[in-house]
């Protein structure tokens, strides 16, 4: 346990990101509020001894809790009023993973994602198959009206009558607050974690990056663990977790990593987002090109966290 | 050198009875994209029409034909990737259509999405007016035969089905020098509902980019996805190694890392292609400069002209 605690000071990390976009002054502070909750409940089980893993669901099913997120409860509505939800969950040590598409009223996506993982010999579940699961492991469904906010479905009915399921130009003021963690634990393991309800409007059963591998989140404690944020098709299209994980194998960063990432995203596909990396020796980053990103990340005690670009605020957490 | 395409089977252990099936399955697909190429049509064209064939061809784990999940049912999922633009659409446990692919390249033309699963892309297909067809329609004697088989309790499905049936794909260059990429399969012999592996998801069933080229992968889904195998093969060949090296050290890595099984097809922009598996055996054939290679298992290479009957 000594091995651990001293080890602990010189690596645990975890980093949570609340979403890459262009968030509105009125939601600026409930999302700084909430990641900073969510990375100060990863803290506590690093510092008890606990898995990365452990810890990045931990901070996950915080921010799928907080309705200003839209993941789990605040979830986004697709094209017929509908919550679908899509999560995955990642070891760094043995790339086990677990994720679900399309899962409806499910209050943790990452934790039946972890199911997945564990409880399954498959890495991917989806739909009716995704939600049969969960029942069968004792999980319960959440009725919508519970999931849904008063403010998601205003915004979907202003925008169910001017654009059904698409988006015709990449445009920074539509909602992308997907939520994400990585950790890096005092045995040196990575995870990752990523969670939402997909875009507004979406068109029934669209899946976007967050639950595919490669794109949404990839761990290995080779080389680290990442989770993405922002415009899913643009991220998929890159695979731009295993990008950024590609620039930290040959030897760059991770900010450098997660910046040139970004960039190709943005010069190749049009696509801006965000991301949150963390190596095993515990160096980590945050980084967006679209306007915002609410992020925060606890490192040797201190709490780290920032909304606008180049915003790096701290706070001192007592032991 | 161009154009060119590859086409794959699947990977894994076939049964002796059905190897002339694939082989002549996997000639004939890759003669009906090289036709595509061969009349100015796109690498997207001739990847679509390959696996359309073999989605068409009972002999294969896609379209009809395909694996049964533990109830019994056909659930399919398709993938396709444009190299020039980084497009790609993919449907996921989709059911009740004859060809996955073709609904996979309509979400990437047709929608601002780049997948729909279940129920959503049965909607979209009825939306884009494809005929829902009876699951009955897709269910071979073989593939019932397996699955009850692996019904039974001491049955190991991941084991005997390693292969027995195998995802199918296809890529190809045009003579523009765009790659392309296509991916089809009924996934996992006696899956759990709604398992989706790796064919849908892009960077593991496949990937396609002009600057390195485009991969189609079959094998242990779930160890292709660990890895992400397709995006792994052409992060090597950005590097500077060619399709086949690239192809054999990802392959190994999967194997040593996560002791997964597979195969592939890879081909660069400029033409030059390789199909390489790490299981026993890949039904595989490409076709380029009017001859046609096929193979089927490890070492073999054989060649005619593509005008000769197989």
């Amino acid at each position: 346990m000594s091995l651990c605690n001293r080890n602990l000071k010189m690596s645990a990390v975890v980093v949570v990101h609340g979403g890459a976009w262009a968030i509105p002054d009125d939601l600026a502070k409930a999302s700084v509020d909430g990641v900073k909750a969510a990375a100060c409940e990863g803290h506590s089980v690093l510092k008890r001894g606990g898995s990365a893993l452990d810890a990045v669901e931990a901070a996950v099913r915080a921010l799928e809790d907080n309705t200003v997120f839209n993941a789990g409860h605040g979830g986004t509505l697709n094209t017929e009023g509908e919550v679908e939800l899509d999560a995955i969950i990642m070891d760094g040590r043995t790339l086990g993973n677990g994720a679900v598409s399309s899962a409806k009223n499910i209050a943790h996506p990452v934790t039946l994602a972890r199911a997945v993982m564990e409880k399954t010999s498959h890495c991917m579940l989806t739909s009716r198959g995704a939600n049969q699961f969960a029942e069968s492991i004792g999980m319960a469904t959440v009725p919508t009206e519970t999931m849904v906010t008063e403010y998601e479905r205003k915004e979907w009915e202003k925008h169910k009558n001017y654009v059904t399921g698409v988006m015709e130009d990449f445009n920074a003021q539509w909602a992308h607050d997907t939520v994400g963690a990585v950790a890096v634990d005092c045995s040196g393991n990575v995870a990752c974690a990523t969670s939402t309800g997909g875009i507004r409007n979406k068109m029934v059963g669209r899946v976007g990056d967050s639950p595919i591998i490669g794109s949404g989140g990839y761990a290995d404690n080779l080389s680290g663990a990442v989770s993405c944020t922002g415009h899913g098709e643009s991220i998929l299209k890159v695979t731009l977790a295993r990008l950024i994980i590609s620039h930290i194998e040959q030897g760059k960063s991770v900010a450098d990593s997660s910046q040139l990432s970004l960039q190709y995203m943005g010069n190749r596909v049009h696509g801006a987002g965000g991301a949150i990396v963390v190596s095993p020796s515990g160096q980590w980053a945050a980084t967006f090109t679209t306007e915002r990103m609410a992020w925060a990340a606890v490192d040797h005690d201190v709490l780290w966290f920032g909304l606008d670009p180049n915003q790096r605020s701290k706070e001192q957490l007592s032991n | 050198m161009l154009p060119v395409v590859v086409v794959h089977g699947g990977a894994g252990h076939i049964p002796k009875e059905r190897a002339q099936n694939s082989t002549s399955g996997v000639s004939a697909a890759a003669r009906a994209g090289y036709i595509v190429l061969k009349g100015g049509g796109s690498s997207m064209d001739a990847v679509v029409e390959a696996v359309t064939q073999l989605e068409n061809n009972p002999s294969f784990n896609a379209g009809c034909g395909s694996v049964l999940n533990v109830k019994g049912e056909v659930e399919m999922d398709a993938f396709v990737m444009d190299g020039k633009t980084l497009a790609t659409g993919a449907v996921s446990a989709v059911r009740d259509i004859a060809n996955p692919t073709q609904l996979a390249r309509l979400v990437m033309d047709k929608t601002s999405h780049a997948c729909l699963t279940a129920e959503g892309a049965k909607q979209f297909a009825r939306s884009m007016g494809i005929p829902e067809v009876p699951m009955e329609s897709l269910i071979t004697e073989y593939s019932r035969m397996r699955w009850r088989k692996n019904i039974a309790p001491d049955a190991n499905p991941v084991e005997c089905q390693m292969g027995k049936m195998g995802t199918v794909g296809a890529v190809a260059v045009d003579s523009e020098g765009v790659v392309a990429c296509a991916t089809s399969t009924g996934g996992m012999l006696n899956k759990m509902e709604g398992r989706v592996g790796d064919t849908p998801c892009i960077g593991c069933g496949g990937y396609a980019d002009n600057n390195s080229g485009a991969v189609s992968t079959t094998g242990h889904g779930e160890a292709i996805m660990k890895v992400v195998l397709a995006r792994l093969i052409l992060f090597y060949m950005e590097q500077g190694q060619s399709a086949e090296a690239a192809s054999d050290s990802a392959l190994a890595y999967m194997k040593s890392r996560v002791d997964g099984l597979g195969g592939v097809v890879t081909v660069d922009p400029r033409g030059n292609w390789a199909a390489r598996f790490s299981s026993r055996q890949m039904a595989w054939a490409a076709a380029q400069k009017d001859t046609l290679h096929y193979g089927l298992y490890t070492g073999e290479h054989f060649t005619q002209s593509i005008d000769e009957p197989h």
